[in-house]
């Protein structure tokens, strides 16, 4: 519990376990759950990288929490999207999304 | 700025050659709508600038030297180019005849063009016109001489054209533009090569180039020959002669200044300008002299042939410009010079006159002037034979001594053609000025009383006939009658002026007419004298025999020969030859390709070009599914193989 | 000394505990079905890694996870959850084509970042500072890493008013 590596990997799974529902959920809600996950694993390996090489604790901190802060407004965002789209097609599968097809 | 006024020539050459470009800028911007004002603006410059020129033409006659004022232009490497004045005998007796023919020019413009609608706009071109020719005429440089030799053919594009609204004017002027360019083409490689090959374009230094033996004599045939294809654009020479003809459109005053001492003579100015720099090429002397008769020919027997007052005059200004470079190059210097200056006067007469009856019977045709009465227009009348006489080399008129002149440089040259060619010329174009007389003065079946119409059409003009703007016409053509006699008798000292200054000229002209020293000339000088006189004594009386004595035929006897006849009166079918090869070469040849290059390659391309991006765009437009997904996925795939590929 | 060890075996298992919860959390957030399971694990992963945070020093950060994920975009998933209805929808069955190219696609990825951590020589730097006070946090927020702090606050403002647009001009549009 005590080296880099179990952290980095920790954060590494949680990265990929989201980008796997990236790739494949075709609930537009579920895809942005997955994107929290991804930006968790993110942040973590900020915060490890913060515990065991940074000068000063302070700056993988501050990072963690800009982190935050851009999950929200993204989050803020995707869900308005989410609901424009919702009344748009009344549906929010990405799937049935593709009016930009060639 | 202090030079200019503690040297009086200076000053007088400045003041003289930028005031007509004053009075041009103050006419087009300020008096445009007041053309009283605009024409006594212009003709003040002019004066002033005639008496400058006097004045400068007399401080060269009594200095030893020439003046030169130069102020470095240009300098690059080997090249220097200097912009300037150059004041010699030659220019500053060119820029009295300019100046002093453009403004009897002007005075006699006074009265007619009175009542035109473009008043101020013609004055303002005649300055221009002056202004630009002055500048020619004592350009220091080859490149100035080329700049205002450009701005003479412009001024004289947009006389020619004056009447624009008549399609035929500005058919005209166009083809004036258009087919001097062709040879200015030629005149401006022949500088770019001078450049490049001596790197000094000073009009002396030019002339004293030869001499010291730095460049060669090929090179200086090439430039010789590029150069003179600018004089025969200019000067209308073989093959370029058939836009003066058509220049008569312009009001008469602009043909007179554009035949005798403006527009055409800036080509043979040039030939003589730098002479001996020609002559150091005996090739392009050759060239030269062949293509002046030529031209002296042909323009001859076109002459013959037409009824219109002033394209006879055309004509003849065209054969005797060829008579000049025949001068020119056969080493006659000081006689194509002498005929130069003579000419101006005789023909700047023989237009006025010409203008005179114009402006009176509106009609250019010689038959009904004619049978209208020309010959009652006393002054006018008495003013053109003169003129004819001198132009058909009858002593003591000024034509007689600068013909002869030319004749003993033709006698010099060592084959006699040239000599017979000369006195051909001269006896075609006594028959056809005193054709043209005989027109005149005794019509077909006499005189119709025809004034009572005459009078109805025209208003006014009875006081018109003896008013204030009748002797503004009348009085210049009665000093340049009184010019064209006296000035042969001033031959000797004109010769002694001229040839003073140059040594290089002397020896130059020498040296061109060595071959025909050898053996003392084809005839000897008293016989010359006796063959030049004959010579137009003949066309005279040919003349006489067919058109004056009662109960001639008034048809000439080459309409016993209706091809011939038609051949001249088609100018040889030039114009006709110059129509098709525009037909054949350029509209149907080059342009034919130019059009299909633009549509197959240049439009067809593009088009390809089109097809393809769109072609492309269909077929890469089935891989965008609109499945957000998969693009991120195969992204993800690529940044994560890129990523082991790194790691191993 | 017994104490000491048993406290760190204690540490330990309390450790992989808060891991298993955190990768499981993520599993059903992603695997599960129903939206709703997938939000409710998304909460737990959450917390997992607020527990991670704790083991790495920082109980500021772990707190303001909670706060901020667990409490407010949770809340905003679920909001967004009963404002499209999903529930009412019927759910398409799963493409196992595409399941399977995502799996290896992500699994690719997962390699090549554990082969980077793995592999890379971290050195740590030479002085290091203990600090991990929030008096530092707010100190340095406010001098240092002002520009950081402005940017978010932007950030979120901007963000707010393009989701009311996004939002208010789709109704309009479609009504």
């Amino acid at each position: 519990m005590n080296s880099l590596n179990t952290y980095l990997i920790i954060s590494a799974f949680l990265f990929s376990i989201g980008l796997v529902g990236v790739l494949q959920r075709r609930n537009l809600i579920g895809m942005l759950i997955s994107v929290e996950l991804m930006l968790n694993g993110a942040s973590l390996n900020f915060m490890a990288f913060n515990r065991f090489l940074a000068p000063e604790p302070v700056v993988g901190q501050v990072i963690a929490l800009a982190i935050m802060g851009l999950a929200a407004a993204e989050t803020a965002i995707g869900l308005s999207i989410i609901l424009a789209l919702y009344r748009k097609m009344h549906s929010i599968n990405i799937e049935q999304a593709q009016r930009l097809k060639g | 700025m202090d030079a200019i006024f503690k040297d009086p020539v200076l000053l007088a050459t400045v003041i003289g050659t930028s005031l007509p470009f004053l009075s041009m800028a103050v006419i087009l911007c300020l008096t445009r709508h007041n053309p009283m004002l605009s024409s006594r603006i212009s003709v003040t410059a002019i004066v002033v600038a005639a008496i400058c020129a006097l004045f400068n033409l007399a401080k060269v006659a009594s200095a030893s030297h020439a003046f030169r004022f130069d102020t470095a232009w240009m300098s690059s490497g080997n090249i220097h180019l200097t912009f300037g004045y150059y004041l010699d005998p030659l220019s500053a007796l060119m820029l009295t005849i300019v100046a002093v023919v453009a403004c009897l020019v002007q005075i006699y413009s006074l009265g007619y063009m009175s009542g035109d609608p473009g008043y101020s706009r013609y004055y303002a071109f005649m300055s221009l016109f002056a202004w630009a020719m002055m500048n020619m005429v004592i350009a220091s440089t080859l490149i100035q001489l080329f700049i205002f030799w450009e701005l003479v053919g412009l001024a004289s594009y947009m006389l020619i054209g004056f009447y624009y609204e008549k399609f035929s004017a500005s058919q005209a002027g166009k083809k004036a533009f258009v087919m001097t360019r062709v040879g200015d083409v030629g005149f401006f490689l022949g500088i770019i090569i001078l450049t490049l090959g001596f790197g000094n374009l000073g009009i002396p230094d030019l002339n004293s180039a030869p001499g010291t033996g730095t460049l060669t004599t090929g090179f200086i045939t090439m430039a010789a020959m590029l150069i003179f294809c600018g004089v025969v654009g200019k000067s209308a020479q073989f093959p370029l002669i058939t836009w003066l003809p058509d220049a008569m459109e312009g009001p008469t005053p602009v043909s007179a200044l554009l035949h005798s001492a403006t527009m055409v003579a800036a080509g043979v100015y040039v030939f003589s300008r730098i002479f001996p720099f020609f002559a150091a090429s005996p090739d392009a002397m050759l060239v030269a002299l062949a293509i002046g008769t030529v031209t002296m020919l042909l323009a001859s027997t076109m002459a013959m042939t037409t009824y219109d007052l002033k394209q006879v005059w055309a004509y003849s200004t065209v054969s005797q410009l060829g008579m000049m470079v025949m001068s020119l190059a056969a080493g006659g210097y000081f006689a194509g010079v002498f005929h130069l200056t003579t000419h101006a006067g005789f023909k700047a007469l023989l237009f006025l006159c010409s203008g005179i009856f114009i402006h009176e019977f509106h009609t250019n045709d010689m038959r009904v002037i004619g049978k209208q009465g020309g010959r009652r227009q006393i002054i006018p009348m008495i003013c053109i034979t003169v003129g004819a006489l001198a132009l058909s080399g009858v002593p003591p008129f000024s034509g007689f001594f600068s013909k002869e002149a030319i004749l003993a440089a033709l006698n010099a040259q060592a084959s006699p053609i040239w000599l017979f060619a000369g006195l051909f010329g001269a006896f075609l174009t006594a028959y056809y000025s005193f054709r043209l007389i005989f027109y005149l003065l005794f019509p077909k079946g006499g005189i119709e009383e025809k004034h009572a119409v005459h009078e109805m059409d025209s208003h006014g003009h009875k006081e018109e006939h003896h008013g204030g703007l009748f002797w503004a016409m009348a009085v210049p053509v009665m000093i340049l009658a009184c010019v064209t006699v006296v000035l042969g008798f001033t031959e000797h000292s004109l010769q002694g002026y001229i040839m003073a200054g140059g040594g290089a000229v002397k020896h130059a002209s020498t040296q061109a007419a060595a071959g025909g020293e050898a053996h003392g000339g084809v005839v000897g000088h008293q016989l010359l004298v006796i063959l030049g006189i004959s010579a137009g004594l003949l066309g005279i009386i040919l003349a006489w025999f067919e058109f004056g004595r009662k109960g001639a035929s008034r048809n000439g006897f080459l309409s016993y020969f209706p091809p011939v006849w038609k051949l001249f009166d088609a100018r040889w079918y030039m114009d006709a030859f110059f129509r098709w090869f525009l037909d054949t070469a350029i509209y149907s040849g080059l342009t034919n390709i130019f059009t299909r290059n633009d549509r197959r390659i240049i439009d067809g391309g593009i088009d390809g070009i089109c097809f393809f991006t769109e072609a492309g765009g269909r077929i890469f437009s089935f891989m965008q599914s609109g499945m957000l997904q998969y693009n991120l996925l195969i992204m993800v795939l690529v940044a994560g193989l890129a990523m082991l590929f790194c790691l191993v | 000394m017994d104490t000491s060890s048993s406290l760190t075996a204690l540490a330990q298992a309390a450790f992989w505990i808060t891991i298993g919860f955190t990768m499981t959390g993520a599993c059903i957030a992603v695997f599960a079905r129903n939206i709703l399971y997938n939000v409710l694990g998304l909460a737990l992963a959450l917390t997992g890694v607020a527990g991670v945070y704790l083991f790495l020093g920082s109980l500021f950060i772990a707190l303001m996870q909670l706060l901020i994920y667990v409490g407010a975009i949770c809340i905003a998933i679920v909001f967004a959850i009963m404002l499209s209805r999903p529930l009412h929808l019927e759910t398409p069955p799963r493409a196992m084509p595409k399941v399977v190219m995502a799996v290896a696609a992500s699994a690719v990825f997962f390699v090549g970042l554990a082969g980077v951590a793995l592999k890379t020589n971290w050195v740590p730097a030479i002085e290091r500072s203990t600090d991990f006070s929030v008096v530092t946090i707010g100190h340095m927020f406010l001098t240092r890493y002002e520009l950081v702090f402005e940017v978010i606050s932007l950030v979120l403002l901007v963000a707010i008013i393009g989701a009311i647009i996004t939002a208010g001009f789709s109704r309009r549009l479609s009504s």
